[in-house]
């Protein structure tokens, strides 16, 4: 099963060290330079105009780690844009200026709050939750920073995402695109349920036992 | 005096007129950075704002609507009205001396693109007279939020008027320094002898003219969606803007980056007392990196699910490339050379590290897996501030402190200078670098406030403090600036020993620039004339 938590770390893993160790070799060579090459005399130094041969070695080790970097990144972004034809739960997400519609498709449970009330989006663990998201009105984008992933939703298009979510415990989302006044309280709440929980959870919610309320 | 000076003295319009329409190069970029100065200081005053109002979770200092104008014109401020016009204003000054020229092409073409970016500042500014406040849809205006139902109101007119005229503007600047290289170079100075930041200007001024009018066009399709209808509202409407938004906006990051880049690689060389290194590679590499930069615009969109991020990631990270070979050259300067630590330098080699921590997430960015995490988050304004300001102010100031001898005749205090490279230098990092851990940390960026619970503020507090360090290091530059102009120590014509043409004139140059020019057979002339050629 995918997980974007554990893409977004394997591709991090690769990426994080090698910015490190670049950074620590050019500031490295920087103090270097500026310690060992300081002006003590007047004289001219030797002008040495160009290395070719060394600049083009280097052109090559730095195509070379571009490469690495992207085979990574291609083959993880393949994997974490494919959407599966029969995922284990589907939710469809409707953004609007300040809120959140969390409706689960065929189960008559919908969940909606807004930024004065933040929703509650309840997910069951180890399962691919398929996501098709939209808006009402401007761009908004819905993000779980702890999933490590964010999808814009635009007005009048459908937007699909696979997430599945590996351990029970309450997460925040977040509107990652900026939308207007209320952008910094468009938040939800993200809810992570074992199977048995989730479904308990999710009948407690089904529309025709529980009347009123924010419940519909 | 020669009879053209004598004459052209005679003609010079004197008083008010002189101010507002005076044709001399030098003295038009002088006004550009005079106005840019002037933005500057209101959108730092702006960030300052939004820095104490996000100390404190929860605080209302400002309200969200007010917070919202205030970012809208922090970052409009920053990069219409400061930094592109500084750059551009850069070589409005310096390229018709480094290229052996009385003049710019089109010196009333230039002073025309001068007053449309201070037209545009003004209207942008005016907004905030309306009745709905400033422009409130971030410095992109993304439709459907910047059309009319999304922010009703003259002030988001106003914006977009505000944008359009700057952005014309700088088109005008853009297209008169490419003409003063192509035509004005003065005899023997051939491409392949043109200083290195002239050189940068010219990649710069490609994308310019290249970019700019899609910024134009963007903007009047704008306008016309907010008072006819119909442009942007179908399904595939915003993403349109969108593409035509980043079409321009990111070219424009090296619009905004190449200058001062050029600047850095002119003092590296001047006070290590070395020819510049690997010209060749150079100058190769500026343009594969001006034509790749045509190319990577939708790596801003990788989280929409409509562009083909691996195409955007490819070209992207490719840039690392001809970034590499800049370093790579910048650094063979310095190395085996005579280094002295004047404050130019200094600005330099804090341009160099910092500009590489950007330049290091920008790769990180320019991974979607990577991205989808931190897009929208204040890792993105960590980043582009490590780039912007860590990277392309620094530039600058390394560029004010070494030319400031040439334009004015007086040195720069240099303990005034050295303190302000400290304050900066501390400032920059300590407002920016938590910025990375706050976005990885799950903070959305563009936000008016956020809840205590959420452990943001320790980090924030940070943050606030280190941007009024700044703007202590940026008060201590205005102190020098006063102080150096009212007790002046003369600098001579060319106290660094530069080794390009602008130091073989008077300083400052006289109305048409030369009265006599050097031989001119490389890119260091003056060097040359100094200690003889390079076999």
């Amino acid at each position: 099963m995918k997980s974007t938590q554990s893409d977004f770390q394997h591709v991090a893993s690769l990426y994080g060290p090698i910015a490190l160790a670049v950074f620590v070799i050019v500031i490295g060579t920087i103090l270097f330079i500026v310690v060992r090459f300081r002006r003590r005399d007047d004289e001219l130094p030797r002008q040495r105009t160009g290395w070719p041969l060394g600049e083009a070695i280097y052109v090559l080790l730095v195509a070379a780690i571009v490469a690495l970097l992207l085979e990574t990144t291609f083959t993880t972004e393949a994997n974490e844009d494919k959407v599966q034809a029969d995922p284990g739960l589907r939710v469809q997400v409707t953004a609007f200026q300040w809120g959140w519609r969390f409706t689960y498709v065929g189960q008559r449970v919908s969940v909606l709050g807004d930024n004065t009330q933040p929703p509650i989006l309840g997910v069951p663990t180890n399962t691919t939750v398929q996501f098709t998201g939209t808006s009402l009105d401007v761009i908004h984008s819905f993000w779980v920073p702890a999933l490590r992933f964010k999808r814009d939703l635009f007005p009048k298009r459908e937007t699909s995402f696979d997430l599945t979510f590996d351990r029970p415990g309450l997460n925040l989302g977040e509107c990652a695109e900026f939308c207007g006044l209320h952008h910094a309280d468009m938040t939800f709440n993200v809810l992570s349920l074992t199977p048995r929980d989730f479904a308990s959870w999710l009948s407690d919610r089904r529309r025709p036992r529980v009347p009123g309320g924010r419940r519909r | 005096m020669s009879t053209q000076t004598a004459v052209a003295a005679a003609r010079a319009p004197r008083g008010l007129l002189a101010w507002v329409a005076t044709t001399d190069h030098k003295r038009i970029a002088l006004r550009i950075v005079g106005a840019a100065l002037i933005f500057f200081v209101a959108g730092g005053l702006i960030a300052l704002v939004m820095r104490s109002q996000l100390a404190d979770p929860g605080a209302q200092l400002v309200g969200r609507d007010t917070y919202n104008q205030l970012f809208t014109m922090h970052g409009s401020t920053m990069i219409y009205l400061v930094v592109t016009p500084v750059a551009l204003a850069l070589g409005v000054y310096l390229v018709p001396l480094q290229v052996g020229a009385a003049d710019i092409a089109g010196p009333r073409l230039t002073l025309f693109g001068h007053w449309l970016i201070v037209a545009g500042g003004l209207t942008m500014y005016s907004g905030f007279l309306t009745d709905h406040g400033a422009g409130k849809a971030g410095w992109t205006g993304y439709v459907p939020l910047s059309a009319s139902q999304g922010t009703p109101g003259t002030g988001m007119d106003l914006w977009i008027i505000g944008v359009l005229l700057a952005a014309l503007g700088s088109f005008v600047l853009g297209a008169t320094v490419l003409a003063t290289v192509l035509k004005f170079r003065a005899p023997g100075m051939t491409m392949l002898r043109l200083p290195v930041f002239s050189w940068t200007m010219v990649a710069t001024c490609l994308m310019v003219v290249m970019i700019f009018p899609v910024l134009v066009v963007a903007m009047a399709l704008l306008l016309a969606e907010r008072h006819l209808g119909g442009v942007f509202d179908s399904a595939g409407g915003p993403i349109t803007y969108i593409h035509l938004f980043w079409f321009y906006g990111h070219p424009v990051v090296y619009v905004m980056f190449f200058p001062f880049l050029g600047a850095v690689a002119e003092v590296v060389a001047v006070f290590s007392r070395k020819r510049f290194f690997g010209y060749r590679p150079l100058i190769v590499s500026l343009l594969i990196f001006a034509g790749g930069s045509m190319s990577v615009w939708a790596h801003h969109m990788f989280t929409t699910g409509q562009v083909t991020n691996q195409y955007f990631s490819l070209t992207s990270t490719a840039l690392a490339i001809p970034a590499g070979i800049e370093y790579f050259d910048i650094l063979g300067t310095m190395w085996g050379g005579k280094i002295s630590l004047r404050t130019p330098m200094l600005f330099a080699l804090g341009f160099l590290v910092q500009f590489l921590i950007g330049g290091l997430t920008g790769v990180m960015l320019g991974s979607p897996p990577l991205n989808y995490d931190v897009h929208g988050s204040y890792f993105i304004v960590a980043h582009f501030h490590y780039t912007l300001f860590a990277g392309s102010m620094f530039g600058l100031f390394a560029a004010i402190y070494y030319w400031f001898p040439k334009v004015t005749g007086v040195f720069l205090r240099e303990g005034l200078g050295k303190l302000n490279f400290v304050l900066l230098f501390v400032g920059t990092n300590l407002t920016f670098f938590p910025m990375f851990i706050l976005g990885y940390d799950g903070m959305v960026r563009r936000v008016a406030t956020y809840p205590s619970s959420t452990g943001f503020q320790g980090l924030n507090i940070v943050s606030t403090i280190g941007a009024f360090i700044i703007a202590s290091g940026i008060a201590v530059f205005l102190l020098n600036l006063v102080l150096s102009l009212r007790d002046r120590r003369p600098a001579g014509d060319d106290p660094w020993e530069g080794h390009t043409l602008e130091w073989a004139t008077s300083s400052p140059p006289p109305r048409f620039n030369f009265h006599a020019l050097p031989p001119i057979r490389s890119y260091a002339p003056l060097f040359d004339l100094r200690h003889g050629e390079q076999r």
